[in-house]
């Protein structure tokens, strides 16, 4: 049986009449990178922040690193690591300044010299924090997160705001925590985050999990099918001959996707109406399901929608 | 202890490096008082304040003799004798033998109105035949010295600080003429003597009254826009956040913040004094177990009233509106910069539940720059009264997180 890093049963958080964590209860076993992916308002941030400590949550049991806890005490800390989704440095400090202020929290932790390589901002040491550039920063708080050597680990929502060279710079970062054995904890609402570092997923919605599994487990609860989408004007209007065969799912921007079973008919159907209307089947693209399909077949919203 | 000391480091550094903090709590204080020295001290020549007053006796006197030739005696005492080293307290200005008075006195009005005279002091016809009167009949001891006359030129600095002198100087009198006439009061007189401003050197060293007054303004300015700054920018950009999901405790992270504070004031300090010591040759002294008690008592009540705007402000600009209310009556009110002498009971009110006044006139007893007015009691009293009242309202109304 796998070893378990947090164990969280029934967790309930309100704030008047609404219930932003809604009986949350999941297992995270050590080692693993577990994702909790939802869209906005999904409780995943409330969730976490009563796991970092920084709320209490009204009911529910918190098992971490073998301690039951009421609430996130000092000792718990000292073994967990916490990237925040919003958080920020005093501008005025260097960046060697800020490894060795969170350092001195703790009882034992790494030197600012080794937290500059592993996150490879060496050249920006002595770099006053406000000079520094979103994915920089970002870096920086990941060195923070993990200046006590932590054996769990909360980053939440760690590539938001990112351009594409900073998050694989991110999840390169991640990866390499896992190597080494840390359990993390990751929310995001980027499926392909999800896809690429998590070896469990939890879906989160309203507040209550709806689904948790491998990737691999939750996509293939879709079956065979092959999702078709492609991009049309946003009042296009397709014909009873076309919705009968292929069940379409209108999104924003005029995105539509289908699932089918049979991929070649319904391409043909697709492309005979293209032809005929005249209405161009932009960006078209044929892709196995993900997550965010997942997603969408349990609720009928997108995650980022 | 590590951690504690590193954000007392952090808190300083970041304020050192910030330039509208650096602007506000170093240069401002620093330039405040080389403005006020230069415009009230003659520097590289001396740094005493010599006040222009006129003197005007209209006493007819009576057969037992003149009391307002007491009176205008001991202003010409005053305006010829100096410690060595330092100018007189008063140049006097007479009507000369001869002169008719009522027209010197008109001149010497003008005078004060363009800024010529701080003061001009009239001794009235019947001042001597009142006091014999006062003498004989059942009035009050202390009738006589509202006789006299002191025209000030309302708002200029220099006649309301002549005016707190010549108040002290003509309590003086009166006690002599008291003794005169039989109503001597030796209490009193110990105490009235005592209250003469310079009492220590017989002159009146503004820049030693300043530099005090100077410290406990950049004491005030940062304890009441740092603290709040600090606290509600670090709660709302979530830069305390960050400190809440580690080890630190919000005690520790109170007590490296203050020392850090702590060390930040005393930066302070450190400039004031140089410059007043070293520019202008303020004699104050400092240094001495009293006055540094009274120093960190000042630190401490305005890191509490710092305090206390955090706990009643949502946003760093709610807290920068509320410390800019608070900062005008108190800093103003609390007789930094110059004595306060007579105030409407509305704006006495303020200035009596000020904690800044019992400071301020606390810190300049301790080095000798001018006597208590209110006693050690209450100069650390009321300042302690404010400290806890604040702890008290920030224990309860403090939030260290957003939504916390």
């Amino acid at each position: 049986m796998e070893e378990t890093a947090l164990r969280v049963t029934k967790l309930r958080k309100s704030y008047g009449e609404v219930h932003a964590v809604d009986g949350v209860s999941f297992a995270v076993p050590v080692g693993r990178v577990f994702t909790l992916l939802g869209p906005n308002g999904a409780g995943k941030t409330t969730t976490l922040e009563i796991l970092e400590g920084i709320r209490d949550a009204d009911e529910g049991e918190i098992e971490v690193l073998g301690r039951r806890v009421r609430r996130i005490d000092r000792a718990t800390k000292e073994r967990m690591g916490v990237l925040l989704q919003e958080g920020n440095f005093e501008p005025y400090l260097r960046v060697r300044e800020v490894f060795s202020l969170f350092a001195s929290f703790f009882r034992s932790a790494r030197s600012p010299a080794e937290m500059l390589k592993a996150v490879a901002l060496e050249d920006k040491a002595g770099a006053f924090v406000k000079t520094l550039s979103g994915g920089q920063k970002q870096r920086l708080a990941i060195g923070v997160a993990l200046i006590n050597d932590p054996e769990l680990v909360f980053l939440d929502e760690p590539t938001t705001g990112l351009d594409p060279q900073a998050r694989h710079n991110i999840w390169s970062i991640v990866s390499n925590l896992t190597a080494s054995s840390k359990t993390v904890i990751l929310t995001t609402h980027y499926m392909e985050e999800a896809e690429s570092l998590a070896q469990k997923v939890c879906i989160m919605d309203h507040g209550k999990v709806i689904a948790e599994g491998t990737p691999r487990e939750l996509t293939s609860g879709l079956g065979q099918d092959t999702i078709v989408e492609f991009v049309v004007p946003e009042d296009t209007e397709f014909p009873t001959a076309v919705t009968a065969r292929c069940a379409l799912v209108l999104g924003e921007g005029g995105l539509v996707s289908t699932k089918t079973s049979d991929l070649a008919p319904t391409l043909g159907c697709l492309l005979d109406w293209s032809r005929s209307s005249g209405v161009p089947l932009a960006e078209m693209a044929v892709r196995q399901p993900n997550l965010e399909d997942v997603f969408l077949s349990l609720t009928g919203r997108r995650l980022r929608s | 202890m590590n951690g504690i000391l590193h954000l007392a480091r952090t808190q300083l550094v970041t304020a050192l490096r910030e330039r509208i903090t650096l602007f506000w709590f170093l240069i401002f204080p620093v330039f405040l008082l080389a403005l006020m020295g230069f415009i009230f001290t003659n520097v590289g020549k001396t740094q005493d304040l010599t006040f222009e007053v006129t003197i005007v006796n209209l006493d007819r006197g009576t057969r037992g003799g003149s009391f307002g030739a007491s009176v205008v005696e001991t202003f010409r005492e005053l305006a010829t004798s100096s410690a060595p080293g330092h100018p007189s307290l008063f140049r006097l200005h007479e009507p000369e033998a001869g002169n008719d008075p009522h027209g010197y006195l008109a001149d010497e009005i003008a005078a004060l109105r363009i800024g010529k005279r701080a003061a001009v002091i009239v001794i009235p016809e019947d001042f001597s035949e009142s006091l014999y009167a006062a003498a004989a009949g059942p009035k009050s001891a202390d009738a006589p010295a509202t006789l006299v006359t002191v025209h000030t030129s309302g708002g200029r600095t220099s006649s309301e600080m002549a005016l707190g002198v010549i108040e002290q100087v003509v309590a003086r009198v009166d006690q002599e003429i008291l003794a005169k006439l039989g109503l001597f009061d030796a209490a009193r007189a110990v105490t009235v003597d005592q209250q003469l401003i310079g009492a220590e050197s017989q002159t009146f060293a503004y820049i030693d009254f300043l530099v005090p007054g100077v410290v406990v303004m950049g004491f005030f300015v940062a304890g009441l826009f740092s603290v709040p700054g600090t606290i509600l920018f670090g709660r709302e950009s979530r830069v305390l956040r960050r400190y809440w999901v580690t080890p630190l405790s919000v005690p520790r992270f109170l007590v490296g913040f203050s020392l850090g504070h702590l060390a930040l004031c005393g930066v302070q300090f450190a400039c004031v004094w140089i410059l007043g010591r070293f520019a202008f040759g303020a004699h104050v002294k400092l240094f001495q177990p009293l006055a540094i008690a009274y120093l960190v008592l000042a630190i401490v009540t305005f890191l509490a009233i710092g305090f206390l705007v955090a706990a009643l402000a949502r946003t760093p600009g709610a807290g920068m509106a509320i410390a800019n209310i608070i900062n005008m009556p108190l800093m103003f009110l609390g007789g930094l910069f110059f004595p306060t002498g007579a105030m409407p009971p509305a704006l006495r009110a303020i200035m009596l539940t000020n904690p800044v006044t019992y400071i301020a006139d606390g810190l300049r007893a301790s080095v000798g720059v001018s006597p208590s007015a209110y006693g050690h009691a209450a100069s650390i009293g009321v300042p302690l009264a404010w400290i806890l009242g604040c702890a008290v309202v920030a224990a309860f109304r403090l939030k260290w997180d957003v939504g916390r």
